[in-house]
C-alpha cells in the first residue's frame, strides 16, 4: 500500500532473542509510554507483567452469554411444547424437564464460545484490520517469522522521533524502521460497478424467488402427497370419456335409505304417504329453517304468498288458503317433491325428512294465521309460566 | 389551493387572533413564516425540490438497496396461481347422491357359489369399499376377503376393454359387438343339430338358469356343463346313497358341543366359511362357558380349522375312512348300537390305529368318550375332499350317534343347477373329438385351467371351430377360442341368487360399466332376440323384472305390489319368505354294503390338494390383495408350495425352499417344498388355483400350478392321490413369508411367545377354578414416573377375544381396502416391507409335530405411554384427545425412530413409492387408482404408516353426533376390522364410557390383558386370553 | 524454567531456527502437489464419487435402496453416522484436554487433530440427513418460527442430536480457526504470490501478533478448551442416548454414556494414528510428529480399549442381573444369535488386539502400530453395527423378527464416506499448516526467555 510520508505512525525495532524483546519492553514501559506495541511470533513468557497486563477478562463475556442461553433456551423448550401448541407426547408432561438437560446445556456451550471469540476477535482487537499501518513492512514479515520487535507510536504523549529511536537503539535493536500510515482510499457511491451489481442482486432475486415458490416447489419430491392418486370430489378425471370423476348411480338401483318416491311425476296422485315426522320443537326449528331458505321466497316469510322477490318471478300463491289447509301432508308433501304448476320439483334440494318438517312447519304457520280462542288461552298458560305478560 | 381560501384564511387568523390562545411566541407574535406553514401541508425544507445531490451518500446507498429489494418482492409479488385443474360438479344432481358422503348399495356377491350378500360403499357413484349386508340370512353382515378383493377387479387396468376375435394368424384384435353378434348369431343358427356346448362355473341364479333354458329352447341341441374346482360333490352323492335327499343338510355348529373334523377346514375353506366361523364362534363365548364346544380335528397338514382345534391328530387323508371305522367300532363296544357286523368291524381297532400311525391313545380315548356321552349333540364332519366312501360311515356314526338332531331344519341348500360330473365332462370331450360338437360357449369359466389335463380338454378344443369364451379378461381357456367377449364386474351387474330355501339374493350395479363390457346374460338375450341386433344396456335388467313379476312374484304371495316388492328387495338385498327346507330323509340300511369292502392306506406318499386361502380357484390369481395376504397358517404370500412335515423333509432331504419332484401316474410336477409343523408323515398338501399361464402382470409367475396331478379318473378321491414317487427336485425357489421360521429352530427362541407373556393362554377348566389365573398386576396401577393425562370424553379402545379368533386373517383385506395400502410385491415381501397395518400372528408350541397354535392380531396398540412419540424428532405422531397414537404423515420426515421404538413393530414405512414401484407403477394408472378411499390420504415414499384406529370412519360418526346434536357414543363407530371378522373377535368402543357392553363385558374382563405389559406402554387394546377347552388344566 | 520443561524439549527434535520450521510446515502448501499425492487424492477421489452415486441412488428411489426392512430401521446410516462421530472425538480430545493437562507434546499433532474432528463430523453429519426417508425436509428437525407454530419435539434424542452435533461442529470449527489465525498471518506475511497473500490476508483478519492481543488470545484459547472438554463428552453421551432412551432390549442401557465417550475416543485416537502415520511419511516430518507421539497415542488406545472391554463384560453383567427375559436373551443372541460374526469381530478387535500395546515394541513399531489400529476401526465400526442391527433384528415380538443384509448402495455410502473424509484431509494438508506453527515455535528450545520466567506452567 502507498504510504503518506508526512504522516508517521510509529518507530518500529526488531530484537533477536526473547530476552532482549523482554528487556525492551520492561524499559519502554518504565519510561512512561503507553501507545507502544511487542509483536512475537508467538506469545512470550513474562511478557504480560513486563508490559503491564491485568489478567484478561474474557472470561466474564463467556459467563454471561453461557447463562443467558441456558435461560432463553430453556423457557423456549418451555414455550413452544407447554404453551405454543401444547401436544401429549408419549404421556410425558408438557414440561418434561429431563428431556430438555441435553439441549440446554449445548447450547449453553454453543453460544459461550460464540460470543467469547466473536467479542475478542471483533470487540476486543477490532479486526478484521488489514491495512494497519505496520502490516507490509520489514518489521511485520520479521516478527511473523522469527523476530521479536518492538513498536511506540507516535501518537504517544511522549514520543520524540530521535528519542525513540535513541533508546531502541541502546536496547540493541539492530533493525529501526520508520512506519508512516497508509494513505485513505475514496471510494464514490455512483460507482456504475456497483450500480450494476445491486441490479444484477435485484433480478437474481426475483427470478430465484419467482422459480422457487412457483415451479421448483411442485416438482417431485415436493409435490409428494400434494396431488394424491384417488377419486376426489368434483375432480376432472382423466380416465372418463365425460371427464368426471363423479358417476351417476345407476337407472333403477336402490341405495340405502333411497327407496324412490313411488308417486314421482304424479302432480296429484291418488294415495300419497302418511307424514312420519311427529311436530316435535327439533323439527320444526328444522322446517323453519328450510321454509326460510326455499320456500319463503315465492311464498313469503308466513307462507301468506308475499314474495320477497318483489315481483322478479311470479309470486307463490298462500298456504293459507282452504284448499290448502285441506290438504294432507302427503299432499304437501308430494307437491315440494314432485313441484306444481311452474313450482318445481325441490327433491333434490331438500332431503326427504327435511321436507316432512316443511310440511310440519307449513301447518304451525296455518294454524298461526286463523288460531282457534283455545289457543290463545293455551298461550296464556305457557306464558303465565315463562312469567311474560302478554296484551289480552 | 385558490388564492381566495388563502387569504380568507389568512383573514379568519386576523379576526380570531386577538381573543384566541396562543401556542407559542412565534404564534403570538403572528410570525409570518408559521402562517404559511399553516397553510401549507408540507413542513419547511422538504418544499424544496428534491435534488439527489444534496442527500447524503447513505441515503443513496438505502435508495439502490430499496430498488433491489422491491425488485425481489416484484418478482415475488408475481408468483401466478398454479392451476389446480378444473372442479366439475354435477349438473343434475342424484336425490340419493351428497357431494362427499358415502352411499350404500345392497347387493350379491357372486365371486363363489354361497354368494354372500354384501354391501357396496359407494362415494358420488364410485364402489371404494365392500361389507357384508346384515340383513341377509346367511352371511349376517359378514363377508370373506374374496368378496372384498373382488372390488380390485372391478378396478383391474388389464381388464378386458372390448370384444375380441381371433385372427387367422391367431392373435386376438378389437372387434365392435355389432359385427361379432352379427357373426355369432348367424353362427348358431347354422349350427343345425351340432351341440352348442356351455361351459360354465355352477348357476346360483334363477333368473339366469332362465336365461339358458330360453337359449336351450330355441337351440336345442344345446347342453350347459358346469363345475367347480373344489365342490360338495362326493358329499351330496353320499348323502343321497344313505337318506335319498340330494344335498346333504346344514350343521347346527352352534348348537354342538363336540366337533369333530375330518380332513375337513370348515372354517376356511370348506363350506360357507362365512356362516360356519359364525355359528362356531357362538360355542366359544367366553362369558357362556356351559355352551363352550370341543373342537377335534384329524388332518393331514394344518389348516385354519386345526390350527383353532382343542385336540388335533395329524393324520394322512386316505387313512381316514380306517380311522371312522375304528371310531365305529369303539362305540359301539361301548354300547352304542351300530348296524354293522361285529366281526367286520372288529378289525378296525383303534388301539393298532393309534399304534399304526403314533396318535395319542389318551386323546383318542377321550375323544370317543366324549363322542358317546355327547350323543346328540356331536357331530363329526368330513371334508368334501374325502372319497364318499368316508362320507357314507361318516353318515352313519352321526346317525347311530344320534347326532342328526344337529342337522338344520330351517333351511337347507340347493343347487339351482345341479354340477356336472366328471362323466359328463369326458362325454362333452369325446363329442368334440367326434366333431359333434359346433359352438362351445365358455360361460365365465377357466375349464382348461381347472379340468383334470388327462380329460384330453385343451387338445380337444383345436377340434372346435367356433369357441367363445365370456372372461372379465383373458385366460388360459380364452386364449384357445376364437372370440373373447368381455363381461360385466359383480358390481356392474344384475341378477339374482338363490342358495338356500327361504330366501332370495338380489344383485344391483352400483356403476355403469366402465369399459365397454357387456353382461353374460344380456348377451346371450341380444343373441335370442336375433336379427337385426338391437342391443340396450336395461335388456338384462328389464329380462330379471319380468321374470319377477311373472314367475317368481307369485309364488313368494306376498301382501305387497310388485313394484313395492321390487324396490324393497333392492333396497334390502335379499327376499325373505316361507319355504320349506328339503328334508333330508331317513337312514336306508343297504347303503352299509359300501362299507364291507376293507380299505387301509397304503405307506406310500400321499398327494392332498387343497383350496387356496389365497387365489381361490384361480380366479384371484390376479388379484394383488390376495396374493399379498400372508397365508393364515404359513404367512407365506405370492406363491404355493408343498407342506411336508419335517420328518418326511429329512428322508427327502430338502429344506424349505428346496424344490421336490412330484409324480402321480405319468404326472410330473416341481414345486418348493415347506416344512409345516403338524403336517401328517408322507403327505404333500398342495394348494390349487396358483400358476396360471394366461394372467395379467400381477399374477404372472405366481406358484406352480398342481392341477397337472389330477386325473380325471381320480384318486383317493378327485383331491387326492396317491404318489409313485416323491423325490428331491432340481434347485429351489425362494417362498417369501412375513414371519420367520425359527421357533422350533433354536433353543434360544422355543416358546418365546409364551415365555415373553406375549401369548397367555388357559383352559376351560382353569378359568372355572381360578377365573383370574391370567392376571398378573393390573397395569393401571403399574408405577410410572408421570401422572398420565387426562382424557375426558371418549377414548377410543379394542378388546380382541382370542378364543373367538381363527386367524383367518378377513380383517387383513378389510384393512387393506379401508386405508390404501398398497401391494408391495414379492420381492419387497422378502426384506420384511410389506405394508399391512394389521397382521395376524402366529405363534406354535409344543413340538414340531404336534404343535399348539397360537393366533394373535396385532395392530396398533395406541399406547397411552407410546414410545414411538417420545423418539419422533418432529412430533409426527402423538396423542390425540381421545386417545389416538395419530401419525401425521405431512409432518413425517422417515427417521423410522419411532418404529424402532415400537414394541409390537406394528409401524410400516413407504420404503418406495410402492405406488409406483409394484409391476411398473400398476397400481398408479388412473383406474386402480380409483379403489382408493377418499377419506384416506394415499402416503408417497419415505413415509412412516400406521393403524389408527379407522380415523376417518371415527370422524364422519363424530361429525353425524354433532349435527344431531348428541354426545358420540362409543357404539357409533365401527373399524374396518371389526366389520370384516367373521367371528366377532374384535369389539371396539369407548373406555370411559363405564355403562357401555365394550367397556364392562370385553375392557375389564378378567381374561384380559395386554402384551407385552411389563413394557408398561399402557396399550388401549385388551386381548382377551384363549381358552382351550381340554381335559386337562394345563394347555 | 522448570526441570519437567527440558524433557519437553524432545518435542522437535533437534530444534531447528525458526525460519526452518516455517519452510518445513509450509513446505507442503508452497510446493507443487507431488506425485503420490495426486495417486492417493485419484484414489479417495473415487471413492468419494462412488459414494455420491449411491446417495444419489438413495434420493431417487428412496431408502428401500438401502438393505433396511422394518424390524431393522436403522443399520449402516445410523451406524457410520456414530461411527464417525466417534473417530471426530480424539482431535479435539487432543487438543482440548491435553492441553488443559498441559501435555505439550500435543502441540505437533494438536492442529491435524483438529482437523480430523471437523472432517470427521462433516462426514457424520451427512447420515441423519440422507437416511431419513424424505430428506427434502430435514429442515423439519430445526426450530424454525412458522404460520403453524409446529415445532421439533425437544423429547426426542434425535433433536438432542442436531443441537449436540451441531455445536459439536460449530466450536470444533472455531477452535481450529482461532489456532489457525497467527498461522495465517505468518503464511500471509512470507506470501509471494498476490492471490495467496490476499487470500492468507483475508483469513488472517489482519493478525499482527500483538502481544496486547496474545493476553486475550491465551486466556480466551484456555477458554475455548475448558469448554470444549465437557461438550467432547456430553455429543457422544447425546449419541448414546439414541439408543439408551429408546426401550428396545440392548439399546435400553445406562452403561451406554460411558460406554461409548470410551469407545469413541478409542476409534478417535486409532484414526488419528492411522493418518499420522502417513501424513509424517508422505510429508516427511519424522521430526515433528516423532514416534513418541505415537507411543503415547498407543498407550491411550491400550487404555480405552481396556475401558471398551470392561463395558463387553458389563454387558453380560447386566443381562444376566436385570431378571428381564428380554435383556438376557439380547446378550446371548448377540454372541450366539445370527450376528455372532459380527459380534466375535468386535471382541477381537476391540478387545483382544489392542492389547498387545502393553509391549513395549510394539507400541513403537511402526507396522505393528498401522495393523492394529487399523484393526481397532473395523472393530469400532462393527461395535456400532452389531448394537443397532442384532438388537433390532430380534426385538420382543418373534412374529416381527427379521435378518438384515446390506445392499452394494450401503457398502458403496460407507466407503463414500471414507472417501470424502481422506479427500478432505489431503486436501487440508495441501492447503494448511498441517501443525500450529505458533505452537510449536513457542516449545522448541529458547524460545522463551532465559530469566525473569514467571510464566505460567
Amino acid at each position: 500500500m502507498n504510504r503518506n510520508q508526512n504522516s508517521l505512525y510509529g518507530v518500529a525495532a526488531l530484537f533477536d532473542s526473547p530476552d532482549d524483546i523482554l528487556k525492551a519492553a520492561k524499559k519502554v514501559q518504565a519510561d512512561g509510554y503507553k501507545k507502544y506495541d511487542v509483536n512475537t511470533p508467538y506469545p512470550v513468557h513474562g511478557m504480560d507483567s513486563a508490559m503491564g497486563f491485568k489478567a484478561s477478562k474474557m472470561g466474564y463475556v463467556t459467563l454471561f452469554f453461557g447463562f443467558a442461553a441456558a435461560a432463553f433456551i430453556l423457557g423456549f423448550m418451555w414455550w413452544t411444547l407447554a404453551v405454543s401448541y401444547p401436544l401429549v407426547i408419549g404421556g410425558k408432561p408438557f414440561f418434561a424437564l429431563p428431556a430438555f438437560v441435553p439441549i440446554t446445556f449445548e447450547f449453553t456451550v454453543l453460544l459461550g464460545v460464540l460470543s467469547t471469540v466473536f467479542g475478542m476477535i471483533a470487540v476486543v482487537f477490532n479486526l478484521p484490520f488489514n491495512n494497519h499501518p505496520i502490516h507490509d513492512t520489514n518489521y511485520m514479515r520479521n516478527v511473523s517469522s522469527d523476530k521479536y520487535g518492538l513498536v511506540i507510536e507516535a501518537e504517544d504523549p511522549l514520543f520524540e522521533q530521535d528519542k525513540v529511536v535513541e533508546l531502541l537503539k541502546s536496547l540493541g535493536s539492530k533493525n529501526i524502521e520508520l512506519v508512516y500510515n497508509p494513505e485513505e482510499e475514496k471510494y464514490s457511491i455512483f460507482q456504475p460497478k456497483f450500480l450494476v451489481f445491486l441490479g444484477i442482486i435485484a433480478v437474481l432475486t426475483a427470478c430465484s424467488t419467482y422459480v422457487t415458490l412457483n415451479k421448483f416447489m411442485y416438482l417431485p419430491p415436493f409435490d409428494f402427497m400434494l396431488n394424491q392418486n384417488k377419486g376426489v370430489s368434483q375432480e376432472e378425471s382423466s380416465f372418463f370419456y365425460d371427464k368426471r370423476e363423479m358417476r351417476t348411480p345407476v337407472a333403477g338401483t336402490v341405495a340405502r335409505g333411497y327407496i324412490p318416491y313411488a308417486y314421482t311425476g304424479e302432480t296429484d296422485p291418488k294415495e300419497v304417504l302418511s307424514n312420519p315426522l311427529l311436530p316435535t320443537k327439533k323439527v320444526l326449528e328444522l322446517g323453519q329453517k328450510k321454509f326460510l331458505t326455499f320456500c319463503s321466497p315465492c311464498h313469503g316469510n308466513y307462507a301468506d304468498g308475499k314474495s320477497r322477490l318483489m315481483g322478479q318471478f311470479p309470486p307463490g300463491p298462500t298456504l293459507h288458503s282452504q284448499r290448502i289447509i285441506n290438504f294432507t301432508d302427503g299432499q304437501i308433501y308430494n307437491v315440494i317433491t314432485n313441484g306444481f304448476s311452474i313450482m318445481p320439483s325441490y327433491k333434490r334440494q331438500i332431503t326427504r325428512d327435511e321436507r316432512w318438517a316443511i310440511v310440519n312447519y307449513i301447518r304451525v304457520l296455518q294454524r298461526a294465521q286463523n288460531p282457534k280462542p283455545s289457543d290463545f288461552t293455551e298461550i296464556k298458560e305457557i306464558n303465565k309460566e315463562s312469567g311474560k305478560n302478554v296484551p289480552n | 389551493m385558490p388564492e381566495v381560501d388563502n387569504d380568507l384564511n389568512l383573514n379568519k387568523d386576523k379576526e380570531n387572533k386577538d381573543h384566541d390562545y396562543w401556542r407559542s411566541f412565534r404564534d403570538l407574535f403572528r410570525d409570518k413564516s408559521l402562517i404559511e406553514a399553516n397553510q401549507s401541508e408540507f413542513a419547511e425544507g422538504v418544499k424544496d425540490d428534491f435534488e439527489p445531490s444534496k442527500l447524503s451518500g447513505i441515503s443513496r446507498r438505502k435508495f439502490l438497496a430499496l430498488a433491489g429489494a422491491s425488485a425481489a418482492l416484484a418478482g415475488v409479488g408475481c408468483s401466478d396461481y398454479r392451476s389446480k385443474g378444473h372442479i366439475i360438479p354435477y349438473n343434475k344432481m342424484p336425490e340419493e347422491i351428497v357431494v362427499g358422503n358415502p352411499n350404500y348399495y345392497a347387493s350379491t356377491s357372486t365371486v363363489c357359489a354361497h354368494s354372500c350378500g354384501i354391501l357396496i360403499k359407494t362415494r358420488e357413484g364410485r364402489p371404494i369399499k365392500v361389507s357384508g349386508n346384515p340383513d341377509h340370512p346367511v352371511s349376517k353382515g359378514k363377508t370373506c376377503s374374496k368378496c372384498e378383493a373382488s372390488i380390485l377387479s372391478l378396478y383391474d387396468p388389464e381388464r378386458l376393454k372390448f370384444p375380441m376375435k381371433k385372427n387367422h394368424n391367431g392373435e386376438f384384435n378389437k372387434y365392435d359387438w355389432k359385427p361379432i353378434d352379427d357373426e355369432i348369431i348367424d353362427i348358431l343358427n347354422k349350427t343345425g343339430d351340432k351341440q352348442i356346448a356351455f361351459v360354465a362355473h355352477s348357476v346360483i341364479s334363477p333368473t339366469g338358469k332362465k336365461v339358458l333354458d330360453d337359449f336351450t329352447k330355441k337351440y336345442p341341441n344345446t347342453k350347459i356343463y358346469s363345475y367347480e374346482l373344489f365342490n360338495e360333490q362326493n358329499r351330496n352323492s353320499a348323502w343321497k346313497k344313505c337318506y335319498g335327499a340330494d344335498v346333504a343338510p346344514l350343521i347346527k355348529w352352534n348348537d354342538a358341543k363336540i366337533i369333530v373334523g375330518l380332513e375337513s377346514d370348515f372354517l376356511g375353506t370348506d363350506g360357507n366359511k362365512v356362516e360356519t366361523a359364525r355359528l362356531f364362534a357362538e360355542g366359544r363365548e367366553v362369558h357362556n362357558l356351559d355352551k363352550f364346544n370341543r373342537l377335534y380335528v384329524v388332518e393331514g397338514s394344518l389348516s385354519v380349522t386345526g390350527m383353532s382345534s382343542d385336540y388335533r391328530f395329524r393324520l394322512r387323508p386316505d387313512a381316514q375312512y380306517e380311522f371312522v371305522m375304528s371310531l365305529l367300532n369303539e362305540v359301539s363296544k361301548s354300547g352304542v348300537a351300530v348296524p354293522l357286523d361285529a366281526e367286520k368291524l372288529a378289525d378296525y381297532s383303534l388301539e393298532n390305529f393309534a399304534g399304526k400311525y403314533s396318535l395319542s391313545k389318551k386323546n383318542l380315548k377321550l375323544l370317543v368318550n366324549d363322542l358317546v356321552n355327547n350323543q346328540g349333540a356331536s357331530i363329526v364332519y368330513a371334508g368334501r375332499t374325502l372319497p364318499e366312501q368316508v362320507h357314507i360311515a361318516v353318515n352313519l356314526l352321526n346317525e347311530v350317534l344320534g347326532n342328526s338332531k344337529l342337522y338344520r331344519d330351517d333351511t337347507s341348500s340347493i343347487n339351482v343347477l345341479p354340477l356336472s360330473k366328471y362323466e359328463e365332462f369326458e362325454e362333452l370331450v369325446s363329442q368334440i373329438n367326434s366333431g359333434n360338437v359346433g359352438v362351445l360357449i365358455h360361460y365365465d369359466s377357466n375349464p382348461v385351467f381347472h379340468l383334470p389335463h388327462d380329460l384330453g380338454y385343451a387338445e380337444a378344443l383345436k377340434k372346435v371351430h367356433v369357441i367363445i369364451s365370456f372372461s372379465g379378461s383373458q385366460n388360459d381357456s380364452s386364449v384357445l377360442g376364437n372370440y373373447t367377449l368381455p363381461i360385466n364386474h359383480d358390481f356392474e351387474s344384475w341378477g339374482d341368487a338363490k342358495t338356500r330355501t327361504g330366501f332370495y339374493s338380489m344383485q344391483q350395479p352400483v356403476i355403469d360399466p366402465i369399459f365397454d363390457t357387456r353382461q353374460k346374460e344380456a348377451i346371450l338375450l341380444t343373441w335370442l332376440k336375433g336379427k337385426p341386433v338391437v342391443y340396450d344396456d336395461m335388456i338384462y335388467h328389464k329380462y330379471l323384472m319380468d321374470n319377477w313379476q311373472n314367475n317368481i312374484y307369485p309364488s313368494l304371495n306376498s301382501k305387497m305390489s310388485f313394484k313395492e316388492l321390487w324396490v324393497a328387495a333392492l333396497h334390502d338385498g335379499v327376499v325373505i319368505f316361507d319355504e320349506a327346507p328339503q328334508s333330508y330323509g331317513s337312514f336306508n340300511k343297504n347303503v352299509l354294503t359300501e362299507l364291507q369292502s376293507n380299505s387301509k392306506a397304503s405307506s406310500n406318499y400321499l398327494v392332498v390338494l387343497r383350496d387356496s386361502y389365497q387365489a381361490g380357484d384361480g380366479r384371484f390369481l390376479n388379484n394383488g390383495w390376495m396374493l399379498e395376504f400372508p397365508h393364515p397358517i404359513s404367512k407365506i404370500t405370492w406363491d404355493n408350495y408343498a407342506a411336508v412335515s419335517h420328518t418326511t423333509a429329512k428322508e427327502l432331504g430338502i429344506e424349505s425352499n428346496d424344490k421336490i419332484l412330484v409324480e402321480v401316474g405319468n404326472r410330473k410336477l416341481e414345486i418348493p417344498a415347506f416344512i409345516q409343523p403338524g403336517a401328517a408323515d408322507k403327505t404333500v398338501t398342495i394348494e390349487l388355483g396358483f400358476g396360471r399361464k394366461t394372467i395379467g402382470i400381477v399374477g404372472t409367475n405366481v406358484g406352480f400350478d398342481a392341477n397337472v396331478l389330477r386325473s380325471k379318473s381320480g384318486g383317493v378321491s378327485n383331491w387326492i392321490y396317491k404318489a409313485n414317487k416323491v423325490s428331491k427336485g432340481s434347485g429351489s425357489h425362494k417362498l417369501v413369508s412375513t414371519m420367520e421360521h425359527t421357533m422350533f429352530a433354536e433353543a434360544l427362541t422355543e416358546d418365546a411367545a409364551k415365555k415373553r407373556k406375549i401369548i397367555q393362554e388357559g383352559t376351560v377348566k382353569e378359568y372355572k377354578k381360578n377365573p383370574h389365573f391370567i392376571k398378573t398386576e393390573n397395569p393401571e396401577k403399574m408405577e410410572s414416573l408421570y401422572n398420565p393425562h387426562a382424557y375426558p370424553g371418549v377414548k377410543w379402545g379394542m378388546a380382541v377375544d382370542l378364543n373367538k379368533c381363527i386367524g383367518c386373517g378377513e380383517c387383513v383385506i378389510a384393512c387393506n381396502a379401508e386405508n390404501n395400502i398398497p401391494i408391495v410385491g414379492k420381492d419387497q415381501v422378502a426384506v420384511s416391507r410389506e405394508m399391512e397395518w394389521l397382521r395376524v400372528d402366529r405363534y406354535y408350541s409344543g413340538t414340531i409335530d404336534e404343535p399348539v397354535t397360537s393366533n394373535q392380531l396385532m395392530l396398533c396398540q395406541q399406547c397411552d405411554n407410546a414410545p414411538c412419540e417420545n423418539v419422533c424428532p418432529v412430533a409426527a405422531t402423538t396423542h390425540s384427545p381421545d386417545g389416538l397414537n395419530q401419525m401425521i404423515y405431512n409432518r413425517c420426515v422417515g427417521t423410522r425412530y419411532c418404529s424402532n421404538n415400537c414394541p409390537y413393530k406394528v409401524r410400516r414405512f413407504n420404503f418406495f413409492n410402492y405406488r409406483d414401484h409394484f409391476k411398473n407403477s400398476y397400481q398408479q394408472s388412473h383406474l386402480f387408482s380409483l379403489v382408493n378411499n377418499p377419506e384416506v390420504t394415499v402416503r408417497s415414499r419415505g413415509v412412516m404408516e400406521k393403524c389408527t384406529f379407522c380415523i376417518q370412519r371415527i370422524m364422519d360418526a363424530r361429525s353425524e353426533a354433532i349435527k344431531e346434536h348428541r354426545p358420540l357414543k362409543g357404539s357409533d363407530v365401527r373399524t374396518a376390522c371389526q366389520d370384516a371378522c367373521n367371528t366377532e373377535a374384535i369389539k371396539f368402543g369407548d373406555m370411559n364410557d363405564k355403562e357401555s357392553e365394550f367397556y364392562k363385558k370385553y375392557r375389564t374382563h378378567e381374561l384380559g390383558y395386554y402384551v407385552l405389559e411389563d413394557v408398561n406402554t399402557r396399550p388401549n387394546v385388551t386381548y382377551i386370553a384363549k381358552l382351550r377347552n381340554t381335559e386337562s388344566e394345563e394347555v | 524454567m522448570t526441570k519437567d520443561y527440558s524433557v519437553e524439549l524432545a518435542l522437535v527434535e533437534g530444534n531447528p531456527p525458526l525460519r526452518e520450521l516455517d519452510e518445513v510446515i509450509s513446505a507442503p502448501i508452497d510446493s507443487r502437489p507431488s506425485h503420490k499425492y495426486h495417486i492417493a487424492l485419484s484414489i479417495t477421489g473415487s471413492l468419494l464419487l462412488i459414494g455420491a452415486i449411491c446417495v444419489g441412488l438413495t434420493f431417487y428411489y428412496g431408502i428401500g435402496m438401502w438393505g433396511n426392512n422394518i424390524p431393522v430401521a436403522w443399520a449402516f446410516g445410523i451406524t457410520n453416522f456414530v461411527f464417525w462421530v466417534g473417530i471426530g472425538h480424539a482431535g479435539t480430545l487432543i487438543s482440548a484436554i491435553l492441553y488443559l493437562l498441559r501435555q505439550h507434546w500435543r502441540t505437533g499433532i494438536a492442529r491435524f487433530a483438529e482437523a480430523m474432528t471437523i472432517f470427521a463430523v462433516i462426514c457424520a453429519g451427512l447420515f441423519p440427513i440422507i437416511h431419513v426417508g424424505r430428506p427434502w425436509l430435514a429442515g423439519y428437525l430445526i426450530p424454525y418460527p412458522n404460520q403453524h407454530s409446529i415445532w421439533p419435539n425437544f423429547i426426542s434424542p434425535l433433536v438432542w442430536d442436531v443441537f449436540a452435533v451441531s455445536t459439536y461442529l460449530t466450536v470444533s470449527l472455531v477452535f481450529w480457526y482461532v489456532g489457525l489465525i497467527p498461522d495465517f498471518a505468518t503464511l500471509r506475511d512470507r506470501a509471494t504470490n498476490k492471490i495467496k497473500k490476499t487470500i492468507y490476508s483475508v483469513f488472517s483478519l489482519g493478525w499482527r501478533h500483538s502481544n496486547r492481543h496474545w493476553v486475550h488470545y491465551e486466556k480466551v484459547y484456555m477458554i475455548l478448551a475448558g469448554l470444549a472438554t465437557p461438550l467432547v463428552l456430553s455429543v457422544h453421551t447425546v449419541v448414546s442416548w439414541d439408543f439408551a432412551a429408546a426401550i428396545l432390549p440392548g439399546w435400553h442401557s445406562t452403561i451406554f454414556p460411558p460406554y461409548f465417550v470410551a469407545g469413541a475416543i478409542f476409534s478417535g485416537f486409532a484414526m488419528v494414528s492411522t493418518v499420522l502415520i502417513f501424513v509424517r511419511k508422505v510429508f516427511d516430518m519424522e521430526h515433528i510428529i516423532t514416534l513418541d507421539h505415537l507411543e503415547k497415542m498407543n498407550k491411550i488406545i491400550l487404555l480405552t480399549g481396556s475401558m471398551v472391554g470392561y463395558s463387553y463384560i458389563i454387558e453380560w453383567f447386566m443381562g444376566w442381573y436385570s431378571g428381564s427375559p428380554f435383556e438376557l436373551f439380547v446378550t446371548l443372541n448377540r454372541a450366539f444369535g445370527p450376528y455372532a460374526w459380527g459380534y466375535w469381530i468386535m471382541i477381537s478387535c476391540n478387545v483382544f488386539f489392542p492389547q498387545l500395546f502393553w509391549f513395549k515394541k510394539i507400541r513403537r513399531s511402526i507396522p505393528a502400530t498401522l495393523i492394529i489400529v487399523i484393526l481397532v476401526n473395523v472393530g469400532m465400526w462393527f461395535e456400532r453395527f452389531v448394537i443397532i442391527a442384532s438388537s433390532l433384528s430380534r426385538d420382543f415380538l418373534p412374529t416381527s423378527w427379521h435378518y438384515f443384509k446390506p445392499t452394494l448402495v450401503d457398502l458403496g455410502i460407507l466407503f463414500g464416506s471414507f472417501g470424502l473424509f481422506f479427500t478432505l484431509i489431503l486436501l487440508f494438508a495441501k492447503t494448511l499448516p498441517v501443525i500450529s506453527i505458533t505452537e510449536i515455535k513457542g516449545v522448541i528450545q529458547g524460545a522463551q526467555p532465559t530469566h525473569g520466567g514467571e510464566h505460567e506452567s
